[in-house]
């Protein structure tokens, strides 16, 4: 029970890397290596989660070697965002069955397996690292093997997004190095709990500064917060779509869950004033929000429209943390996990959609919704619980944030959220305007056939988990709730 | 006294279930219309299960879901809410047969009847809501579920009726949500039956934007000028849908609305001593008579009714505002006299369109000569909202009046006697024509309605009646609205 911690980010690591092996002679064997891979995670997460409910958050200790000094893994509330990584990865490895044999050369089909499996076990690991420099080593597993399964269905387009997002988030990437550089050198430490204590003593406040404005730049990039957004819609929309649904569900949250790590750094600090910066967050995340939206309403492309969504919901999140009450960023939290499966649960639905009638933009998917109802189901209420209708898991979060907006005195900022998400409810009922009320421009769509039910059965499973998940949604609240106190109290 | 029940849930939930079972099964013409006559028998049957202990003034409750935390989407029944599930579980099997007589041959029944049974089932949500986010949520999914039927026959002037409808009640929506989250963090509390959530919160600034948007959002689907302007072009969509739309399910969920507003949320005395509702009440007032002036104009019948229904609408609210116990009689009470009466008109526009393929008012002339009992409900209906006494429509007009006198406001009952006028004036021409004048350019062998569509607008004029003789009846509609308003804390009872 005690090495289950380090386990949860191994085994997807180990895994990935024996994959190769494992498909040398039986290349079919890939596919139920990773899913029994994933299986294993849900199932290590899952008991990872029952001890925090039992016993709060609790370390690990690599090696046997005590923090400071030592390696520390740390599982606590913001950790039990490693259920959604679990969930959506579980869902996208058995969905990849069908649809890698169509849109992966199979030459590299094993290593698409391997690397879904390094990035799923590099977000488990940023998801409970305590000390900076797992933190990044993590962050760079998950992007690197990002960059490459943008590219992995080939194809030009493909290949220019996967470029243009691999200088992106290098950028990013070398800026959280260059801040822990200097953390490290102004503390002597590495972990996130003893750097917070002595920079309290560092005199030099330059080089703070820096490092905090470091860190923001370079997890706001990650997490594709307007303005720094560019990189993200061509990337998450040309690649094959599980991997979407893994970039747009939970490669952005890293960003996110970045700044919640790093920020609460700095919140000891008496002589820094961090309002201004929370301040500008929330600004950023306000105009995200209506920007993404307004960018998602002129897309006629059924991917980007998904992936200008991402930017909109990435929106919400950072207003949550910029409001900084501890509703608001219960909110903002919650939504991290929500959106996950919700966008995982569109960008499949959408995928099984793409992948079985042959095109990607509304006009020629017009009546596909008659022709794949199961699909269209999900996809719908996928499309209902981004939108935020109660009681789906997606009004959770909206719900929060605005009592938040309030609770922080800033009833501009719930005007803001409700005018987005009205724009939001457009343009996805304009997705189900095509699917069901208009009729078909192509003839093919009326011929078109229901997914197969491995790609059937994981986007039902995620979209039955935006409906119960706000129906049975306390826990998650809670755990969210925790973990804002947590932040709103520093450290 | 609040008693635990299960029904209060089945209700809302039988006609959910029926709505799968016809997605899932309703291919076939017969299983279909087995599943949704049944479900709102058994619905209507449940409901009136549950009538004599409310007017004992009994409430049931029922706790469904956490959710969000700590509110929960919870179920209550009240005299108020009873009231409005009573309506419109009654004219929901009224509804039903006729629209499986009006959409013979047409496409697409299956998804036609599953929202049908889905917004039947989100109405009783709407009447059964427990809380200000209950409703709020089944107010949502109306809307959706409202949609598809909008726009069932997807030409180009349905799917902009639909969209405009869309953008009308969902703007409206997120509205009702800034105000209810506003109520939640200045009440702390988003329950219904304390008679006032907002009671300790007076003086706060944010008061005067919760009622605002409140009302605003409500407004939407009551049809309170200026917000009224979706109804008339939804107008497109096929007739029982505008009968549902009209009568019973969206129009009234945006007035059941407004009186929540009013009587749970802000509470009488509070709004007494705030004064926000003189100017809904004024608001109310121009509705009534600028709408009525709209509906002069029209000459198609489907659109002289649309405007008739916004003129209508605003009774209720003007009687909510008014905040006097006679005038909230009035209000409660007008939300059957209405629903019947107008779903009879209808009926009956459906009724001659079918049989005739008549859509406007002039072609109305001679009718009565060929489809006598069409016309004879047609014509109950039209005396109804002339408000001749023993019809439903004076019991309305008398209370509001009465309800005025006792806010000192002489007005009301100016307004009742101008509203009248003009309800005659645009009803009694076409009843003159239909009787007394000959037939004109009928195709030889057009005879009565078909007995699917006219059997239901028989009975709902005969209800017409009934309503209006039966205010001193124990069990009938008028003794649960009086009911209501007595335990409705804060108005006082209505002698």
């Amino acid at each position: 029970m005690e090495h289950l911690l380090p386990l949860a980010a191994a085994l997807p690591l180990v895994a990935a890397a024996l994959l190769p092996a494992v498909a040398w002679r039986r290349p079919d064997a890939a596919w139920g290596w990773a899913v029994a891979v994933g299986a294993g995670l849900l199932g290590i997460v899952g008991l990872l989660l029952r001890r925090l409910l039992q016993d709060g958050p609790f370390s690990y200790a690599v090696g046997g070697w005590a923090p400071p000094w030592g390696i520390e893994l740390r599982f606590d509330a913001l950790s039990a965002f490693s259920l959604g990584i679990a969930l959506v990865g579980v869902a996208v490895l058995v969905f990849s069955g069908r649809y890698a044999q169509a849109a992966v050369p199979p030459q590299r089909r094993a290593w698409y397996y391997s690397l879904l499996l390094v990035n799923l076990g590099g977000l488990v690991g940023f998801a409970c690292a305590a000390d900076l420099f797992n933190l990044f080593v993590c962050m760079e597993l998950v992007s690197v093997s990002s960059y490459a399964l943008v590219a992995a269905g080939g194809g030009r387009i493909a290949a220019l997004a996967a470029f243009k997002y691999l200088v992106a988030g290098a950028v990013s990437s070398l800026l959280v190095l260059f801040a822990v550089g200097i953390l490290h050198a102004l503390t002597g430490s590495l972990n996130m709990a003893d750097v917070a204590l002595r920079l309290a003593d560092v005199e030099a406040r330059g080089p703070v500064l820096l490092a905090l404005g470091a860190l923001t730049a370079g997890f706001m990039v990650k997490a594709a917060l307007f303005p720094l957004h560019l990189w993200l819609p061509d990337a998450h929309a040309s690649a094959p779509s599980p991997v979407s649904a893994v970039l747009s569900a939970l490669v952005v949250k890293l960003g996110v869950l970045g700044l919640a790590r790093v920020l609460p750094l700095f919140a000891g600090l008496d002589w820094l004033v961090l309002a201004p910066l929370h301040e500008g967050l929330a600004w950023l995340g306000a105009i995200a929000i209506v920007a993404g939206a307004l960018a998602a309403l002129l897309q006629e492309d059924l991917k980007l429209m998904l992936a200008y969504s991402t930017v909109s919901n990435i929106g919400y999140i950072v207003l949550g943390l910029g409001l900084a009450t501890p509703l608001a960023m219960t909110g903002g939290l919650v939504h991290v996990f929500y959106h996950a499966l919700i966008k995982a649960t569109l960008f499949l639905a959408a995928g099984a959609i793409i992948h079985q009638a042959g095109f990607r933009t509304l006009r020629d998917l017009r009546g596909v919704g008659r022709a794949m109802p199961w699909t269209g189901v999900a996809l719908s209420l996928g499309v209902l619980a981004i939108v935020g209708l109660p009681p789906t898991a997606g009004f959770l979060g909206k719900w929060y944030l605005l009592l938040g907006a309030l609770e922080a005195g800033r009833p501009g900022f719930a005007v803001a959220l409700l005018a987005g998400a009205l724009l939001i409810f457009v343009y996805y009922l304009r997705i189900l305007n095509a699917f069901y009320f208009r009729a078909p421009l192509r003839e093919q769509i009326l011929a078109v056939r229901e997914a197969p039910l491995s790609m059937l059965l994981p986007v039902m499973a995620l979209a039955l988990l935006c409906l119960l998940g706000g129906l049975f949604g306390s826990g998650p609240v809670a755990l969210a709730a925790l973990a804002a106190a947590r932040l709103a109290g520093g450290g | 006294m609040e008693v635990l029940d299960i029904r209060v849930v089945l209700a809302p939930g039988i006609s959910l279930l029926c709505a799968l079972l016809v997605f899932v099964l309703g291919r076939h013409d017969g299983w279909r219309a087995t599943f949704t006559l049944g479900a709102a028998l058994i619905k209507l049957v449940l409901i009136l299960t549950l009538l004599p202990g409310s007017l004992e003034g009994v409430v049931y409750v029922y706790r469904a879901f956490d959710f969000p935390p700590g509110i929960g989407i919870a179920f209550r029944v009240d005299g108020l809410g009873m009231f409005f599930a009573l309506v419109s579980s009654t004219l929901w099997v009224l509804t039903t047969i006729y629209a499986i007589g009006y959409m013979r041959d047409q496409h697409d029944r299956v998804r036609f009847f599953g929202f049908f049974a889905l917004c039947v089932s989100t109405t009783v949500g709407i009447a059964f809501a427990a809380n200000l986010l209950t409703l709020l949520l089944f107010y949502e999914l109306l809307t959706i579920c409202t949609y598809p039927l909008v726009i069932h026959d997807e030409t180009p002037a349905a799917l902009k009726a639909g969209r405009k409808y869309l953008a009308y009640t969902l703007a409206g929506g997120a509205l009702i949500l800034l105000g209810t989250v506003l109520v939640q963090h200045l009440a702390g509390s988003l329950a219904f039956g304390t008679g006032g959530l907002l009671a300790g919160a007076a003086g706060q600034p944010l008061l005067p934007l919760a009622f605002v948007a409140l009302v605003a959002g409500f407004g939407v689907k009551a049809c309170l000028m200026p917000l009224h302007g979706w109804l008339p072009t939804a107008m497109v969509a096929p007739t029982p849908v505008s009968a549902l739309l009209h009568a019973v399910a969206v129009v009234k969920a945006g007035v059941f609305g407004l009186l929540r507003v009013i009587y749970d949320v802000f509470g009488v005395e509070l709004l007494a001593g705030l004064g926000y509702t003189s100017w809904l009440a004024a608001l109310a007032a121009f509705t009534i008579l600028a709408a009525s002036f709209a509906a002069l104009a029209q000459v198609n019948f489907k659109r002289r009714l649309a405007w008739s229904t916004i003129s209508q609408l605003s009774y209720i609210v003007l009687g909510a505002a008014l905040l006097t116990p006679f005038a909230a009689l009035a209000a409660i009470v007008h939300i059957a006299n209405q629903a019947f009466a107008k779903i009879t008109m209808f009926f009956v526009a459906g009724a001659v369109e079918r049989t005739t393929g008549r859509t406007e008012l002039r072609e109305l002339t001679g009718l009565g000569h060929v489809m006598p009992w069409t016309m004879t409900a047609f014509t109950i209906a039209a005396l109804s909202f002339v408000g001749v006494p023993l019809f439903a429509g004076f019991v309305t007009k008398w209370y509001l009046s009465l309800g005025g006198l006792q806010a000192g406001a002489w007005w009301v009952v100016l307004l009742m006697l101008a509203s009248a006028l003009l309800n005659a004036a645009y009803w009694l021409p076409v009843v003159y024509r239909a009787w007394f004048q000959p037939p004109r350019g009928l195709e030889p062998g057009v005879r009565e309605a078909p007995l699917l569509l006219l059997a239901p607008a028989l009975v709902s004029a005969a209800y017409v009646l009934l309503l209006g003789v039966s205010t001193r009846v124990p069990g009938m509609p008028f003794s649960l609205a009086e009911a209501a308003v007595r335990f409705v804390s804060g108005i006082g009872a209505a002698p």
